[in-house]
């Protein structure tokens, strides 16, 4: 299975593709913005994606909007560093299936794996 | 008049709103978790988690947190609006516990758990605790909390940074609770 991490930290990409690794993950693509993103996701076409909600000049609810326009099935969960219900919820409405607080850990990611892989 | 009862009260906790996400941490009912990790990511992201979501459209739970951090900061990163947070000091204020007074941060948690026997409670700042207090007692406040948790539904998370305890006290905080195993970031 297939898993995009969109995140502008190339160190917390790196932490997310470790952790995805450890828990069995081995196809992984990242991406540093919106554009970059959105052109990782046509051409691999996760069945997931990890979407920071804050990207240089767009934002994470922009990307989740712009994925599932061009694939209404795929899952997206978000993340941020701080928990801003209101933002979460922006996120959920735009679609986003589940939120994930950074630093994520072990637990977490392979209990929304879990959850969504399926 | 009990012997606590004016300084330990607990501020009424509430249910924070739903966040709409799913549950990531399955932590048994009636249990202490010790979670060995720098800084405590694991034991805040668990005890947010916790308090923010239902499983199955069950009752909320809700939480009581005690940080060496302060609660202003703790409310803004995590979102936190209606949970109870104490912050370990020696400053003076309505939600701040002396760390030497540790029969007050027992009273406290105890009383909590006795009122909301399926809540969680978050315990961070062992090591300040330690710091100003004798290893020991603090372990005696740790036991007798647990006593009243395995009692109830309720759950308790204490991070613990273990470079700050010899292999010793660890063993000792680690007796007779689930333990989690979790990072230490460095950056």
């Amino acid at each position: 299975m297939k898993i995009l991490v969109v995140d502008d930290s190339e160190a917390f990409r790196k932490l997310m593709i470790e952790l995805l690794v450890r828990a069995g993950f081995h196809d992984v693509v990242e991406a540093e913005d919106f554009e970059k993103a959105i052109e990782a996701f046509k051409k691999n076409r996760p069945k997931i994606s990890f979407v920071d909600m804050i990207l240089p000049g767009r934002t994470g609810v922009d990307l989740t909007k712009a994925i599932l326009a061009v694939d209404p099935g795929a899952v997206i969960i978000a993340m941020s560093s701080i928990i801003n219900k209101k933002m979460i919820r922006d996120s959920l409405d735009a679609g986003a299936k589940d939120f994930l607080l950074k630093p994520t850990n072990e637990i977490a990611l392979s209990a929304v794996l879990a959850f969504w892989s399926d | 008049m009990g012997l606590f009862s004016r300084k330990s009260k607990v501020g009424k906790p509430d249910a924070e709103s739903g966040l709409g996400i799913t549950r990531k941490y399955s932590l048994l009912q009636g249990r202490t978790y010790v979670v060995e990790e720098s800084p405590s990511d694991i034991s805040f992201d668990a005890f947010v988690n916790i308090v923010s979501t239902t499983v199955n459209g069950s009752k909320k739970t809700v939480g009581l947190a005690v940080s060496r951090q302060h609660p202003d900061l703790i409310k803004q990163k995590y979102g936190l609006e209606a949970t109870p947070i104490y912050w370990l000091a020696t400053r003076t204020g309505d939600d701040v516990v002396a760390p030497t007074n540790l029969g007050i941060l027992t009273h406290m948690l105890i009383k909590f758990v006795e009122e909301n026997p399926s809540g969680v409670i978050l315990l961070d700042g062992l090591e300040y605790l330690v710091s100003n207090n004798d290893f020991n007692k603090v372990l005696r406040v740790i036991d007798q909390v647990s006593d009243h948790i395995s009692q109830s539904k309720s759950v308790l998370i204490i991070p613990v940074d273990p470079r700050a305890f010899t292999p010793k006290e660890l063993a000792l905080l680690e007796r007779n609770v689930e333990k989690i195993v979790g990072s230490r970031r460095t950056s």
